[in-house]
């Protein structure tokens, strides 16, 4: 045991108030269920900006009893492990503007503060409740990933940063996780992470952060009240990384081992040749974390909240997404927009399917995992978050009950879906946001 | 606080308005709801009944200005006010807010610690170790607040993949350090030798590098924990070379790097800042990187807060080359042209020519990026960024706009400052490409993009967000669909609920139709000749690109207001406030009293209270957070 533990468990033994952030408080208390899972439960949120064509989005038919609507037509090949859910929204996204109050909130279902940046403020994300759940279970505690960089400048028609159109997980109402848009710099981080520290590396690492960390002590006590907080995110950030070359290097008592082996030959390009390979690409290290269990938990963004990337490269597509998405009706616009929905939803498959072809002892990853599909609003044209487009493919570790279309009662909490899945994933809670209850028909009776 | 976008384009003097009027629209509209102990959302008109509560609930009163122009207020279902009669209440509301928080005298805020955003960690690394490497792409982009800028304390958040970053890439950089010479020769200003110990040359260094570093003295005692870390790397088997280089990468991930750091003021009072964070402010807003060693000679010796020294620094760092940093920073940001990269790409199938030519599309992105410096370090009128009788350009741009330009014949791939021909149309940062791309969507021009553009980023004036739940528009039934961009625009504004504000946008918007998607000229498009004919709301009108720069000088007030905003804000890293809006009068006034000098605008910004002070801070626990 290296000198940096002893301190600061003499430190922590001796009841020094530290001023540790909650975060780190939190970290410490020990996970409900001991021991690593025999067969680990994963979930990635993708997030597709600017809403759909309904009519084309809305299956035939309820219960198992349906037929693939022609935009989730790519999904034939994993129907039978899908939920396709409708009439859910997300009551605190209304109001606001068309897009940030909406995007920013699919994964928190919490009002965002209205402000230029000065005191943003949203919930915590459904990911991050369960990063948190499965903390110091694997080497990475969740994956941010997009393909877009964050939108710059404030909105100022509206009067929202645009850092909320650019983040859809939050680890506290007022940190939206930065993420990761090179795909080769994922599979680096991912095999890094995977291998662990080589050498001395470890002791290296655990020496510099002591360092570091005293710093920031020390610096926190000569600033204001207000720029402690940064302070304080830098602590439990660094202190994140300490506990986990602390558990990479404690050697042959090491419980954690990569499910599947990874080489850095398999090191996708560092500049992918357009929009659509760079999607793929991205799901493919949504697909090969999931696989080596490097993490469980991964978002994505599709793009940023009023997302105009061209997809021209569509034949038959002639415009820009969030162009096309205003439609107006126009029946030319409508069908560009079904297109760009049906692109959105086959790479969503391609995720599904790759998942599905990987084993993991008698059945597959995708088996093991819940991929959640969602967009925060139904029709762009009318900014409307009643009735979202929402998705789910895989098992869940057999505690979804896949295979069917549920229509739920006008106006269900996109929160209950929430609940449910945090149930499944073995972090359940009481409440989310404003849930009213599970999602009922979600999981398996 | 920003203007509203009626005066752009209403030309009419204001009417006679005044608090009884104001008090008068607040009554006829929100007094259904929000009088007495039942008031809706804690919105008490009661206690916004005197002109007292212009500065006594000043928040409340700025809240209803912005819900009311933004047609949040009154909801639906109720009875509204028409957009003029919303908009004469805000610019009165707005005017009188503005002159009671400067009744109040101007007044610095609070010391800020912000972590430095992926330009400024890049810069700082530069200059720390004559590196000169793309550091910045390594590390996650930023987001923007306050005025619009990656620089805003409050956005700058740090997250575990901005820890891991700055782990990697302080590795990165000491390594590659390491076996440069140049890096070399900054870092290791001592060696172990005769009559000198390990520790002694590992404490040499880092008395040397740690304050440049950390961008203030270093105490001591910290230096000496620096030492014991290198002492400890010896005993991990490290060299000497190594181990100073483990330090050192070490300091690059510690707070006092990455982060710049304003002690707090814990007096009653408003003090000068301390001098190294005041060298700092300086040097991040007018090189986005550290303070050089002349800039730490000056804070040493507390001679910053000195009104003649401040102005000579300014000078003398706008002249160096690392005011790049700057204009690259804040044009990209304020014109919106750091997008041209990415989502605002003009489509490589449409535009071929641009999308193969790299050189063109570098010509295009630098050219308002060159043309703010040149502006800058030629002491121009800041009006040239509206009209400018020069501009930059390089041989490829002059194939691109089709002229004729006086470029210097031994370097005609060199961005350089040309004199423009009579009628050029490119005079000015309406007539460059980059701006005309990013006012566009990536296969059509759109007059409705550019005209919000004009208000938004040139004038300061944004339209309010157009109103919820607007019905689509439907197909016509019979006859044929509109076919020019105008006919389609006219349809658009055929409902009332779009036209108040369309007619504003779109007017200044067709102007710019000359220029396609990727700014080149064109006198027809699809056959037809292109209409550029311009409409103001008050039915004046006018044409093309000339028009529309007479248009803009002839309001160029509004121009200037929102550039000295703008800048102040990017100067202080935060949103501006109600209070910081008498030192933009001020700076205003002075600009105006001096031929609208650029020189001059840098130089107030930093000799201004906001700049240059600091606020007192009470010590308190700061915000909670809470688990959900």
């Amino acid at each position: 045991m290296h000198t940096t533990v002893t301190r600061r468990k003499l430190l922590h033994g001796a009841g020094v108030a530290l001023g540790l952030p909650w975060l780190e408080s939190l970290r410490a208390a020990p996970p409900a269920r001991v021991g690593p899972q025999t067969k680990p439960l994963r979930m990635a949120a993708l997030y597709m900006p600017n809403g759909v064509n309904v009519p084309n989005w809305t299956p035939k038919g309820t219960g198992r009893d349906y037929a693939l609507s022609p935009t989730l037509e790519p999904l034939a090949g994993v129907k039978d492990q899908l939920l396709v859910l409708s009439n859910l929204w997300n009551a605190n996204s209304k109001g606001g503007d068309g897009h940030y109050v909406k995007e920013a909130a699919i994964l928190t279902c919490t009002t965002i503060k209205k402000t230029p940046g000065a005191d943003i403020a949203n919930g915590v994300s459904v990911d991050q409740l369960m990063a948190r759940r499965v903390v110091g279970e694997t080497p990475l505690p969740s994956l941010e990933l997009g393909v877009t960089p964050v939108a710059i400048g404030v909105d100022a028609v509206v009067g929202y940063t645009r850092v909320y159109g650019s983040h859809i997980a939050w680890s506290t109402p007022t940190a939206p996780l930065a993420r990761e848009l090179n795909p080769r710099s994922v599979y680096e981080r991912l095999f890094r992470a995977a291998a662990g520290p080589v050498g001395n590396a470890a002791k290296m690492d655990a020496l510099l952060l002591d360092r570091v960390m005293d710093d920031a002590r020390r610096m926190r006590s000569n600033v204001g009240a207000a720029d402690k907080i940064r302070l304080d995110e830098y602590l439990s950030n660094m202190r994140s990384i300490e506990e986990r070359v602390q558990r990479a290097s404690a050697g042959s008592k090491r419980v954690w081992k990569a499910r599947a082996p990874m080489s850095m030959d398999q090191a996708p390009p560092e500049r992918p040749a357009d929009h659509a390979e760079h999607t793929k690409l991205m799901m493919d290290m949504i697909a090969v974390a999931f696989q080596t269990d490097t993490t469980r938990v991964a978002t994505f963004m599709f793009g940023n909240a009023v997302s105009n990337v061209s997809f021209r490269f569509l034949e038959g597509v002639t415009a820009g997404h969030h162009d096309v998405s205003h439609h107006q009706n126009d029946a030319d616009k409508l069908r560009q927009y079904q297109l760009i929905n049906r692109w959105h939803v086959a790479q969503y498959a391609y995720l599904a399917e790759r998942l599905k072809s990987m084993k993991e002892g008698e059945g597959t990853v995708l088996d093991q995992s819940m991929i959640l599909f969602a967009s925060a609003l139904s029709d762009g044209n009318k900014h409307d978050p009643h009735k979202l487009p929402i998705l789910v493919a895989g098992g869940g570790g057999g505690r979804l009950a896949t295979g069917q279309h549920l229509v739920f009662a006008e106006d269900e909490p996109l929160a209950n879906l929430y609940v449910s899945m945090l149930d499944a994933f073995g972090a359940p809670v009481e409440r989310f946001a404003d849930s009213t209850g599970p999602l009922v028909g979600v999981l398996k009776a | 606080m920003r203007l509203f976008f009626a005066l752009a384009c209403a030309a009419a003097p204001l009417a006679a308005y005044d608090f009884e009027a104001a008090r008068g629209f607040l009554g006829t509209y929100c007094k259904a709801c929000h009088t007495g102990k039942t008031a809706v959302g804690g919105f008490v008109l009661e206690r916004l009944g005197d002109a007292a509560s212009l500065t006594r609930e000043a928040g409340k009163w700025a809240s209803a200005v912005r819900r009311v122009h933004a047609g949040e207020m009154p909801p639906k279902g109720s009875p509204a006010p028409a957009l003029e009669a919303r908009e004469e209440f805000a610019r009165w509301a707005e005017g009188a807010l503005r002159g009671a928080a400067c009744a109040g005298g101007v007044g610095p805020g609070p010391a800020v610690t912000r972590r430095l955003n992926r330009e400024e960690y890049a810069n700082t690394i530069r200059d720390l170790f004559d590196i000169h490497l793309d550091l910045a792409s390594g590390l996650p982009g930023d987001g923007a607040g306050g005025e619009g800028f990656d620089n805003a304390a409050e956005t700058l958040f740090l997250s575990p993949l901005h820890a891991e970053k700055y782990m990697d890439m302080a590795k990165f950089v000491t390594d590659f350090a390491g076996r440069e010479y140049k890096p070399r020769e900054r870092i290791f200003v001592a060696r172990p030798g005769a009559g000198v110990t390990q520790d002694q040359a590992a404490r040499r260094i880092f008395e040397t590098v740690l304050p440049r570093a950390f961008r203030r003295p270093v105490a001591a005692d910290v230096v000496a924990q620096y030492v014991a870390l290198f002492g400890a790397a010896r005993r991990q088997g490290l060299d000497f070379q190594g181990a100073v280089l483990f330090a050192l990468r070490s300091a690059l991930v510690s707070p006092q790097f990455l982060f710049r750091v304003e002690p707090a003021n814990r007096g009653a009072e408003a003090v000068a800042l301390d001098p190294y964070a005041l060298a700092s402010r300086i040097s991040y807003f007018l090189w986005a990187s550290m303070p050089d060693e002349f800039l730490f000679d000056l804070a040493a010796a507390g001679r910053l807060q000195e009104p003649e020294v401040l102005r000579y620094v300014v000078r003398r760092m706008l002249r160096n080359d690392r005011s790049l940093g700057f204009a690259q920073s804040f044009t990209g940001q304020w014109l919106h042209t750091r997008e041209l990269a990415g989502e605002k790409a003009p489509d490589a199938k449409l535009f071929p020519g641009y999308a193969a030519d790299e050189e063109l599309r570098g010509d295009i992105r630098f050219q308002p990026i060159l043309f703010f410096r040149e502006v800058l370090v030629r002491d121009l009128a800041v009006l040239s960024f509206l009209d400018s009788r020069h501009t930059i350009a390089t041989s490829n741009l002059e194939k691109h706009f089709g002229l004729k330009l006086p470029l210097n014949n031994n370097a005609r791939k060199q961005p350089q400052w040309v004199e423009l021909p009579e009628g050029s149309n490119r005079g000015g940062l309406l007539g460059m490409p980059a701006v005309l791309a990013v006012a566009s969507y990536p296969y059509r021009t759109s007059p409705v993009l550019r005209g919000a553009f004009i208000l938004d980023a040139i004038l300061g004036t944004p339209p309010p967000p157009p109103p919820p739940n607007v019905p689509a528009l439907e197909e016509a039934h019979n006859g044929s669909a509109p076919r020019t961009m105008r006919e389609r625009l006219a349809q658009h504004r055929a409902n009332p609920a779009c036209a108040g504000c369309h007619a504003r946008i779109d007017g200044l918007g067709f102007a710019l139709e000359n220029y396609d998607v990727v700014g080149a000229w064109r006198d027809q498009e699809s056959g037809k000749p292109v209409d550029t004919r311009g409409e103001l709301a008050d039915g004046a009108v006018f044409e093309g690109p000339a028009g529309l720069r007479k248009v803009l000088m002839d309001r160029k007030e509004l121009f200037v207001r929102n550039l000295v905003s703008k800048m102040l804000g990017y100067a202080l890293g935060r949103g501006l406030s109600l209070r910081d809006s008498c030192t933009v009068d001020r700076i205003v006034e002075r600009l105006r009293a001096n031929g609208y000098r650029a020189q001059t605008l840098v130089e107030e910004i930093v000799l201004s209270e906001p700049f240059r002070l600091q606020s007192a801070q009470a010590e308190s626990g700061g915000r909670v957070k809470t688990a959900p």
